[in-house]
């Protein structure tokens, strides 16, 4: 279709949909709105969103989780220092991170051992496999989501 | 909220396709105005607000329930780009459609036909025609670029064309 055409059809369409006055809403929509503003209504302030409940009540959750939040960290804190200096805290903690870095270490050691090891067309041929599997999975996905979504929902009957 | 539902209500199934989506969006609207009832009432930009957030309620509606299949739809549609932009139409477009029916026929038969059009192809249709959007503004909300905006547009209308010419020509004949 040339533009020429292409602007003759908008304005066609437009000159089609231009004055279609609105839909009628269903009848039930009034009292389906009445109904969910009542409900809500009746709920208690505490099971409504946090913007509606009354000031008192904003402030003092804020400043109740505000204390809670600082007890915590602060808690956390000296029950980790005790009695301790700065220095013997902080030769603690090397003492708990230092395992994870040798785990950490030795992992990555076994994986260069493993790939120095294993021949580079073994390599090749799982990687090959692994692109193989995720083309299948994703081209199988993409089959059942046309068959039983694209097909159930043009089901009404497509243009 | 008597004065706004119905604008509200086609508004919210003209972009849904969907009269029972719509009717879920309408609710939803008129709650939120509940909620903001002081600044609406008798507000003259009442009815400009309402309509912004039923377009915006039902767009983010639709891109909610329908996330999980964007991947697939951009596959499918991406697809059916690269096929349909072969071959040009080769039908005359008409000076007029559905002119010679009444308001109420020709309301009917564009809610039906719209109804048919697949979601990336209705919204960015009808934010142009009906909310009277710019194709660069559509594509800013719909986050879909400028080119793919036009082309949905584009074949929207071929789509509706056919169908509107044989529905009207059948309801003229009917009237007649």
């Amino acid at each position: 279709m040339n533009t020429e055409s292409e602007q003759k059809l908008e304005q066609v369409l437009h000159q089609a949909f231009k004055g279609l006055p609105p839909r009628r809403a269903p009848s039930t929509l009034e009292a389906r709105v009445a109904e969910s503003l009542a409900r809500r209504a009746s709920l208690p302030w505490w099971r409504v969103s946090f913007a509606s409940w009354p000031v008192g009540a904003r402030v003092a959750f804020v400043l109740i989780c505000a204390a809670l939040v600082a007890a915590t960290i602060l808690g956390g804190v000296s029950a980790y220092l005790g009695d301790r200096s700065l220095n013997q805290a902080a030769a603690l903690l090397q003492g708990w991170v230092h395992p994870i870095l040798v785990v950490m270490a030795s992992a990555g050691g076994v994986a260069s051992l493993v790939v120095r090891v294993i021949p580079p067309l073994w390599l090749y041929g799982i990687l090959g496999f692994g692109i193989l599997l995720y083309v299948t999975l994703f081209g199988l996905g993409a089959a059942a989501y046309r068959t039983l979504y694209l097909r159930s929902s043009s089901a009404g009957g497509g243009l | 909220m008597r004065a706004y539902q119905d604008m509200v209500f086609s508004t919210a199934a003209r972009l849904a396709g969907n009269d029972t989506q719509a009717e879920d969006i309408a609710q939803e609207v008129f709650i939120r105005a509940y909620e903001h009832f002081a600044d609406l009432r008798g507000s003259v930009t009442a009815g400009g607000w309402l309509k912004t957030v039923t377009t915006n309620l039902t767009l983010n509606y639709l891109s909610r329930y329908r996330k999980r299949w964007r991947l697939f739809s951009e596959m499918r549609s991406n697809s059916q780009d690269s096929e349909a932009d072969g071959p040009e139409l080769d039908w005359e477009v008409p000076d007029t459609v559905l002119a010679d029916l009444s308001v109420e026929d020709r309301s009917a038969i564009v809610e039906a036909a719209l109804k048919q059009l697949p979601d990336h192809q209705r919204l960015p249709l009808v934010l142009y025609h009906f909310e009277e959007l710019s194709y660069q503004e559509i594509a800013d909300r719909l986050n879909v670029s400028l080119t793919k905006i036009k082309t949905d547009i584009r074949r929207a209308r071929a789509a509706l064309l056919p169908v509107l010419q044989e529905r009207g020509g059948a309801a003229d004949t009917l009237d007649s």
